[in-house]
């Protein structure tokens, strides 16, 4: 029964009705049925759908354009007026859209102007000298998940690859300033030996293990990158982690990226179409987002590809 | 009378620094106190992580008499990453305790975690068991990392965050239980009931980990969190609990103890003399003894058990050896 369902995109076109049923009447998504708009669901779900369910897209890109701060940014939830991570997510969302507005514009320069805090001199110096239980280099950060904190590896993954799409055309010497610098974080807070933990190496002598959500990113964000032995090996140790995990939101990010790195997907995608058999049963609306995007890799334009 | 340019100027400043000298002293660090005359405490012996739990908590809440009938229910499990060791409350305590609550008559039992470091919720709590004991259970679970969230006044002012976004089922749940895994922490000495609070703050939000709040202080945030979710109930698991560098990569430590209390400063005070800390040196604690809870081991009432400390105390790191007892 599920191979038909694979086959002739019958499990693609329940989860995308599922979805459609769950979005708001302003055309925003929540995480959980609640009327809060989530903008990190409202971009994901607006990225599965793309050329699936038009007339859903167009409203939830209304509902986007909508929530943007007058700063440029996107506060992760409507209702919050302070920007956000999610901003990153959201130029990903309308550069699929080629949106002709100027809110991309507007959000790059506020992605520009926000950093990760230890890039301040006098925090630079704190984690140079007197901080050092967390060893990392703080010449080198990037985005935090909300201003005022240190740069962590998942914004940063996001804001790198949503600057490089949006600059693909036209890069900034400013751009690509921060771009290198992101880049150059992602690579001194690795895991030894392969993989991203959540934002520090080692702590207290300890090295962190990886996850694959933020090594599935990270990846995506260096997929332009020199193809170095250590992305080589963090992309083998995404492939051994990710045969044996049974989470829809891990195996999607790991599909995503695999499908970057040219890796075969296709078991992968057959298992995570057994997890998401029953899409009514699977709660969290950016799960199901996320799902369906993994499952339609390969067959809809990648939402976090850098053209080259 | 007239005052000269100069002396105006040299009035006004030395009133500036005055002022701000003496502000953090005038204002007041917090708005609610929670303390008691008398804090109950029960230390249940359990060698195991087996079903007998669920009697053995039902037998332990029956000797605080609460008020559950009708009530909606949260339990706050620590559940932090897919790591092996004791690193997450186990999963059958939580399970005993949802269905120890429902046969007390609770309306509704749901357990709420928002995790710190791992985004992918669904990942923790399979890893962690829990899945199983919330289908038998017949009890849900909430992502506080993702449920709706409105924006709080916070009842004291040690962080200086002046407000938190916090998950509506945390605000609208009658009885909030705390259930901690007994551990050392490397940023905040101990991570017991008060600490695992911090759970409740909404990734979404506030990131992951939380670092908007580890800049503020994380036993600053601990105190305003607590002061404005206050913990009802506090159930500790300290069967197997951890020492030295914990909360992620310390060692398993058997304690063999099930920590229950009505207070939760009583509830990591009497933790932390059975880890061979003393409570009052943990910077947090003490401050929190001043209007959350009892400290002082005169107003805790030690229903059932031993609180003898254990004969050897936690490891911990360097940082920490001045909390030993």
């Amino acid at each position: 029964m599920y191979e038909e369902d694979v086959t002739d995109q019958r499990l693609e076109s329940r989860v995308s009705r599922e979805l459609c049923r769950r979005k708001l009447p302003d055309g925003g998504w929540s995480f959980f049925g609640s009327t809060q708009v989530s903008i990190e669901v409202t971009c994901l779900a607006s990225m599965a759908m793309n050329s699936f369910a038009i007339d859903a897209v167009i409203r939830s890109i209304a509902a986007l354009l909508r929530s943007q701060t007058p700063e440029g940014s996107w506060p992760a939830f409507v209702g919050d007026t302070e920007g956000s991570w999610v901003t990153a997510l959201a130029i990903s969302t309308l550069n699929i859209q080629n949106d002709p507005s100027d809110a991309r514009e507007r959000a790059f320069r506020w992605m520009l102007e926000t950093r990760g805090r230890e890039g301040h001199w006098l925090w630079k110096w704190k984690f140079k000298t007197a901080d050092r239980q967390v060893n990392f280099d703080p010449e080198k950060y990037g985005w935090p998940w909300t201003p005022g904190a240190n740069s962590w590896v998942i914004p940063t993954a996001f804001a790198i690859i949503a600057l490089k799409q949006f600059t693909v055309c036209d890069r900034t010497a400013a751009s690509e300033k921060r771009v290198r610098r992101a880049v150059g974080m992602l690579l001194d807070r690795a895991c030894r030996g392969g993989g991203w933990n959540a934002g520090n190496s080692i702590v207290y002598g300890v090295p962190l293990v990886p996850h694959i959500e933020p090594t599935a990113l990270s990846l995506m964000a260096l997929q332009d990158e020199p193809k170095t032995p250590f992305i080589q090996s963090s992309v083998e140790w995404l492939k051994v982690s990710s045969s044996g995990c049974d989470s829809i939101e891990s195996l999607s990010w790991s599909i995503l990226a695999l499908f970057i790195f040219q890796e075969a997907i296709a078991e992968l995608q057959t298992r995570l179409a057994l997890l998401m058999a029953s899409p009514a049963s699977i709660a969290n609306n950016a799960t199901l987002a996320l799902g369906l995007l993994a499952l339609r890799c390969g067959k809809m334009i990648h939402p976090f590809e850098v053209l080259r | 009378m007239t005052i000269g340019r100069r002396r105006f100027l040299s009035v006004g400043a030395g009133l500036a620094v005055s002022t701000t000298i003496t502000a953090p002293f005038l204002v007041p660090k917090h708005y609610v106190s929670y303390r008691r005359a008398l804090s109950r405490v029960a230390v249940l012996e359990a060698k195991e992580y087996s079903d007998d739990l669920e009697q053995l908590l039902f037998d332990g809440l029956t000797l605080f008499r609460l008020q559950i009938r009708g009530k909606s229910v949260l339990l706050k499990p620590n559940l932090v990453e897919n790591l092996p060791g004791p690193v997450n409350t186990n999963a059958v305590l939580v399970g005993g305790a949802a269905r120890a609550f429902l046969r007390l008559g609770a309306a509704q039992v749901t357990i709420g975690e928002g995790s710190g470091h791992q985004r992918d919720t669904e990942l923790i709590v399979n890893s962690a068991g829990l899945e199983e004991q919330i289908r038998e259970r017949r009890t849900g679970f909430v992502d506080l990392n993702r449920d709706e969230v409105v924006n709080v006044r916070l009842k004291a002012n040690y962080s200086g965050l002046g407000s938190l976004w916090l998950p509506c089922t945390v605000l609208k749940s009658d009885f909030i239980v705390s259930m901690p895994k007994i551990k050392t922490h490397h940023w905040a000495g101990v991570t017991l009931s008060l600490k695992n609070m911090f759970g409740v703050a909404p990734g979404v939000k506030y990131g992951w980990p939380k670092n908007l709040l580890h800049w503020h202080g994380i036993p600053e945030s601990i105190l305003d969190i607590c002061a404005t979710v206050p913990v009802n109930f506090v159930i500790a698991d300290g069967i197997i609990a951890m020492e030295g560098n914990g909360p992620l990569h310390g060692t398993p430590r058997k304690v063999n103890r099930v920590v229950l209390s009505d207070d939760p400063v009583a509830a990591d005070a009497i933790c932390s003399r059975l880890m061979g800390i003393d409570p009052t040196r943990v910077d947090y604690l003490n401050q929190a003894s001043s209007f959350l809870g009892n400290i002082d081991q005169q107003k805790i009432s030690v229903l059932n058990g031993n609180v003898g400390a254990e004969p050897t105390p936690f490891s911990v790191l360097p940082a920490f050896r001045g909390i030993l007892l």
